[in-house]
């Protein structure tokens, strides 16, 4: 089932009613009925894949729980190493045969079979999800869960599972077995978070949308005005969707009372191409940050390198190059994360060399500002960070979208050499099926997002100040969002629904 | 607002808005699906979805019905008036688009339930081997809950939830909405068939003037159709078949016209699969392959063909020699016979030009011994060119051997050519229908009604006139045998500078004047310009020549109503006629005639 679908506030609604009806120690059942209802509703086949992820990293789980009881710390150190590793190779050679496999073959030239597999609903999403469970299991952090059907229900959770976030055992699984009181205060902020997001991604993301894939899959039929307009969509499509898609999800969990973690927090206002990392797909980073980028760096390898570029490099670049390198790694990894594609491979590298550079060069930006005499700490250096690293994460959106690597090449080619901008007002913009109308939509909804997030931003809790306002300006907050979302919905599109953008991730 | 308020708040907005878009939904009801309660608009509900649509109007209507022919939208093309005359029934065509073979077991067993069913006859086309089942997915061509079983739930919510561009649009197409089918209303409520009367108005021309109309026919697009439901369709139409036994309901099956390029991407083993198996089902009548399907004017598109070829089918199946079929037309096949039935259909073979014909049609008009347009002769010229016909052998023609050509297939001279003359002048009598006789050549003269008669003045005006004929010498040259009169309307050409009000210079619509007005307008002119040319010369006229020559399909359409079976315009070429579509008589190429073209470009240009 997709968030999008009519059926999904009607499954919310009528287990958000029967969890509070059931006993507070049962509540967890409803969950997971409504999790395998929602996730098994497209069809029986995807069920293989989840149920292989769940009885793995149970069992993992439970076998480095025994080990924990057993042993001695350096006993348990040399006796999980095999245990994690033979979770991950089922897991993640599940993974890189439905998602990479057919890619492999084609980059390495080998004449191997393919194998067409169709990636299952949010495959990604519950591997990663339930191989960080056993990560903490095996680094003693969490005890492992003993019963199978709450294990399930972890990894299964509905609301997160098409597109995260990503949670963690420790601060997920004591608010889904826990099970909450009924709070309407917790109904209130699901569903305003969840038309948010249905705003987003209803409204701004779907009008957004229209001319990208015409662009994209043809740049050398525009000028780069018009290429540059359809990025700086795809931009926005992106954010608007994949936000609006978390939001929804985070809603709907919020319903049952459950707080999932945040995987945005306002990206626009990263002041580095790092920071925008942080801010943006944010259960990603983290979970890339703990489970490979800190086991990465106390690697023997990465000790052994870091010991050599300190004796032969030397001073703050010596210290930095592992570090570096490790970053690098990660980045590289969100890229092909994103998608098995050489554009995906390009936009991991974009990234790892945009922040490596970063790094390596900070000591040098530092001098810089020094002697320019600039306040790093001025609105106006951060209103420039802030506008650069746009501009980088703009740059970067050329890349992904494109069908094919060499397209974005032309598509940044034109954009510099052959902007014309009098090509966005020709007309061209409402032949490739975005009205006025929808510009204005979009417009709007990009001024209205920003306005959201600029005072959320200075810390000001937007749903908390508005039910602070008049009995009226409340119901207006709720019913004019709530006729925008029902007019998109009925009206939006080609008559179809159309499936989020991030799921196919 | 506390959270328990602002809950209850929001739920209670939610559902006014979702009885807002409720009732906006059922009321308008685009699909029909409740029962259409504002509109009352059965031809657009059956647009929409025409199970929906037609079964709605059948629940209410079936008491007008007791046979039904049925099937995908081939279907149409049988006429239903035919198939009451040869049974002796009321049909309904329940065409239903993209019907596949469940679809017509499911409706048929609905029928046979709900409805008196007399006799059933099943149009089986070579794409119902593609594809089964799959109807349901859509909101046009699922079935009604009630006859497809599908959860009364999910079918309601779909159309109660519908998208309301839905609605805006029917609303919108109400207001468009006109007197000939329009994209939003293509069903003939009374006959259940496509409302094809303009495209049965439309002119025909010549195979290149068709292939400019329809190009699709120029380089046919290829395809790889699979026939993988063969065996399913033939379930189901086994299905029908027992249940009409049970029901003592006469069962017939016709196998619809193919057009060749498409027919030909099939693949031999499974066109002679499905063939066999419906032989093994049911004796049925094959039209699938003849020289019909390699005639593209025949043709709408490969898998529609016209009324008219539905027409010859069906004579074909009732005996019915009254007009013109092509001999290989149609085979009854049994399951004796089935193999070589799908050989012949791989032997098929036809020629477009076998069946058609090209006529030159002279027109003239006035004949002065100063002619001072484009439109007048000299005598001497006049009587030049009609010896050279005369002497390169042309046999001239009235329009009824035209009309014999089309209708009966009987053939025409090796060198015919048709002579006409427009508005009626004295100086054809006095001049023209002298040389005539001199070579014994026959005309037809279109007379502007009015006009007849008119020697000094335009109508009852001051204004003068070119001198008229009246009846008398009508009588007199029509006796002769050598003139024939056709109408030039009867008072739809006005010359304007002498009208007081808005003047009908031709015979198109005028600005603001209603549809029905209009064809009311047409059929009342006709009406009597034909009845004084009958009461005066003995002959009714079905041939018109438009003034000025301008028309189009609504009037064209408004004159077959009147009667009018030929019309001619001043497009100039030759005329091609097809044998088995009297439509291509409509809207005829002329060639018109001056001084300026000597007797040997005549020659040439007939020959051409």
């Amino acid at each position: 089932m997709s968030l999008l679908s009519p059926l999904f506030p009607a499954l919310v609604l009528v287990s958000v009613t029967v969890y509070y009806l059931v006993p507070k120690r049962s509540r967890w059942t409803v969950l997971l009925a409504a999790s395998w209802l929602f996730y098994l509703w497209g069809g029986l086949a995807s069920a293989a894949y989840i149920l292989i992820t769940t009885v793995s990293t149970y069992v993992c789980g439970l076998i480095l729980g025994r080990i924990r009881e057993k042993n001695d710390a350096a006993r348990v150190k040399k006796l999980r190493r095999p245990v994690v590793f033979l979770c991950c190779l089922i897991n993640f050679g599940m993974l890189f045969a439905v998602k990479y496999w057919d890619l492999a073959a084609e980059m390495t030239g080998l004449s191997l079979p393919r194998l067409g597999l169709l990636a299952p609903l949010g495959l990604s999403f519950f591997i990663f999800q339930s191989t960080g469970y056993v990560a903490d299991v095996a680094r003693g952090k969490i005890a492992p869960e003993r019963n199978i059907a709450k294990y399930s229900l972890f990894v299964s959770f509905f609301p997160q599972i098409t597109e995260g976030p990503i949670g963690r055992y420790g601060a997920l699984a004591p608010q889904l077995y826990g099970g909450s009181d009924l709070n309407f205060d917790n109904i209130r902020s699901g569903i305003q978070l969840s038309m948010w997001g249905l705003i987003k991604k209803l409204i701004i993301a779907e009008r957004a949308g229209v001319i990208v894939n015409s662009v994209y899959s043809n740049a050398s039929a525009y000028d780069g005005s018009v290429i540059a307009f359809a990025v700086l969509m795809y931009c926005i499509q992106l954010y608007c969707d994949f936000s609006g898609g978390i939001d929804i999800a985070r809603g709907a969990a919020k319903c049952f009372g459950i707080d999932m973690a945040e995987n945005f927090r306002r990206p626009l206002y990263a002041k580095s191409l790092a920071e925008y990392w942080r801010r943006w797909h944010i259960s990603l980073g983290s979970w890339l940050r703990d489970y490979v980028f800190y086991p990465l760096t106390f690697t023997k390898l990465f000790n052994r390198i870091g010991k050599f570029t300190r004796k032969h490099i030397g001073g703050a670049l010596g210290r930095i190059i592992p570090t570096s390198l490790a970053t690098f790694i990660i980045y590289f990894l969100v890229g092909i994360w994103h998608g098995a594609n050489y554009t995906y491979i390009a936009f991991g590298l974009y990234n790892g060399v945009v922040i490596t550079s970063g790094l390596l060069l900070a000591p040098f930006f530092e001098k810089v500002k020094a002697r320019l005499k600039i306040d790093a700490k001025s609105k106006w250096f951060s209103a420039f960070s802030m506008l650069r690293t746009m501009l980088i994460v703009f740059a970067g959106r050329y890349i992904t979208r494109a069908p094919y690597l060499k397209m974005s090449l032309v598509m940044l080619k034109r954009t510099v050499f052959n902007f014309h901008p009098s090509a966005l007002f020709s007309g061209v913009i409402a032949d490739l099926g975005m009205t006025a109308a929808d510009l204005i939509i979009v417009a709007a909804g990009v001024v209205l997002v920003n306005a959201v997030e600029l005072t959320e931003e200075r810390g000001t809790d937007v749903r908390l100040a508005l039910s602070k306002k008049s009995g009226f300006v409340q119901w207006l907050c709720l019913a004019l969002p709530l006729a925008a979302i029902v007019a998109a919905a009925l009206f939006g599109g080609d008559y179809t629904a159309s499936s989020f953008i991030y799921a196919q991730f | 607002m506390s959270g328990k308020k602002w809950t209850a708040a929001f739920f209670i907005t939610a559902a006014v808005f979702a009885l807002l878009i409720v009732s906006f939904n059922v009321l308008v009801d685009p699909f029909g699906v409740f029962g259409d309660p504002v509109f009352h608009w059965d031809s657009y509900s059956e647009t929409q979805n025409p199970r929906i649509g037609k079964t709605a109007y059948l629940d209410r209507e079936h008491g007008k019905y007791d046979s039904y022919i049925i099937g995908c939208s081939s279907t149409s093309s049988y006429p239903v008036g035919l198939l009451n005359e040869y049974y002796g029934a009321s049909f309904y065509n329940l065409i239903m688009y993209g019907a596949d073979m469940q679809d017509v077991r499911d409706m048929v067993f609905y029928m046979a339930d709900n409805y008196e069913v007399k006799n059933l006859v099943v149009n089986v086309y070579i794409d119902n081997g593609l594809k089964i089942g799959q109807g349901e997915d859509s909101l046009s061509s699922r079935l009604p809950a009630k006859i497809s079983g599908r959860s009364k739930l999910s079918y309601y919510s779909d159309y109660v939830f519908l998208n309301p561009n839905y609605a805006v649009q029917k609303i919108k197409d109400r207001a468009d909405d006109g007197l000939l089918s329009k994209p939003f209303d293509v069903f003939d409520v009374e006959t259940g068939a496509y409302d094809k009367r303009a495209r049965d108005a439309e002119p025909i021309g010549s195979l290149a003037d068709y292939l400019d109309a329809y190009p699709v026919f120029a380089d046919y697009p290829v395809s790889t159709p699979a026939m993988e439901a063969t065996d399913k369709t033939m379930e189901c139409l086994a299905a029908v078949r027992d249940l009409c036994m049970e029901r003592g309901i006469s069962f017939a099956v016709v196998s619809a016209p193919v057009y060749w390029d498409y027919f030909n991407d099939f693949s031999k083993a499974e066109v002679e699969h499905f063939y066999r198996s419906l032989a093994e089902v049911a004796d049925f009548w094959d039209f699938t392959m003849s020289s019909v399907s390699f005639e593209p004017r025949y043709f709408y598109d490969a898998t529609h063909f016209r009324n008219d070829v539905g027409r010859m089918a069906l004579m074909r199946m009732f005996g019915d020699e009254s007009a013109y079929i092509p001999e290989d037309f149609g085979r009854l096949v049994t399951k004796d016979n089935a193999a070589e039935a799908v050989e012949a259909m791989y032997s098929a073979y036809g020629e477009p030009e076998a069946n058609s014909a090209r006529v030159p049609i002279l027109t003239y008009h006035h004949i002065t011994d100063e002619p001072q347009s484009g439109t007048e002769i000299t005598p001497e010229g006049f009587r030049a060119q009609i010896k050279a016909l005369s002497d390169g052998g042309y046999t001239p023609l009235f329009f009824s051997d035209l009309e014999d050509y089309v209708v009966k297939g009987y053939p025409l001279p090796e060198k015919p050519v048709v002579i006409t003359f427009d508005d009626g002048y004295m100086s054809n009598y006095e001049k023209a229908f002298p040389i005539l006789k001199e070579f014994d050549m026959k005309a037809t003269v279109f007379v502007i009604g009015v006009s007849v008669g008119s020697t000094e003045r335009y109508k009852d005006t001051e204004y003068p006139i070119t001198p008229h004929f009246g009846w008398g010498e009508a009588r007199e040259m029509v006796a002769s045998g050598l003139v024939e009169i056709g109408s030039h309307a009867d008072d739809m050409h006005q010359w304007a500078p002498y009208e007081t009000g808005e003047a009908r210079e031709n015979i198109l619509r005028l600005p603001g004047e209603s549809e029905a007005d209009y064809v009311a307008a047409v059929i009342a002119d006709f009406e009597k310009s034909a009845a004084d040319i009958e009461r005066e010369t003995g002959e009714r006229p079905a041939m018109l020549s438009f003034p000025s020559g301008k028309y189009d399909v609504l009037s064209q359409w408004a004159l077959s109503e009147a009667g009018v079976r030929m019309t001619v315009g001043v497009e100039e070429g030759i005329a091609e006629i097809v044998r088995g579509l009297p439509q291509s008589l409509y809207a005829m190429k002329r060639l018109n005639m001056t001084d300026e073209i000597s007797p040997e470009e005549l020659i040439a240009l007939l020959e051409k």
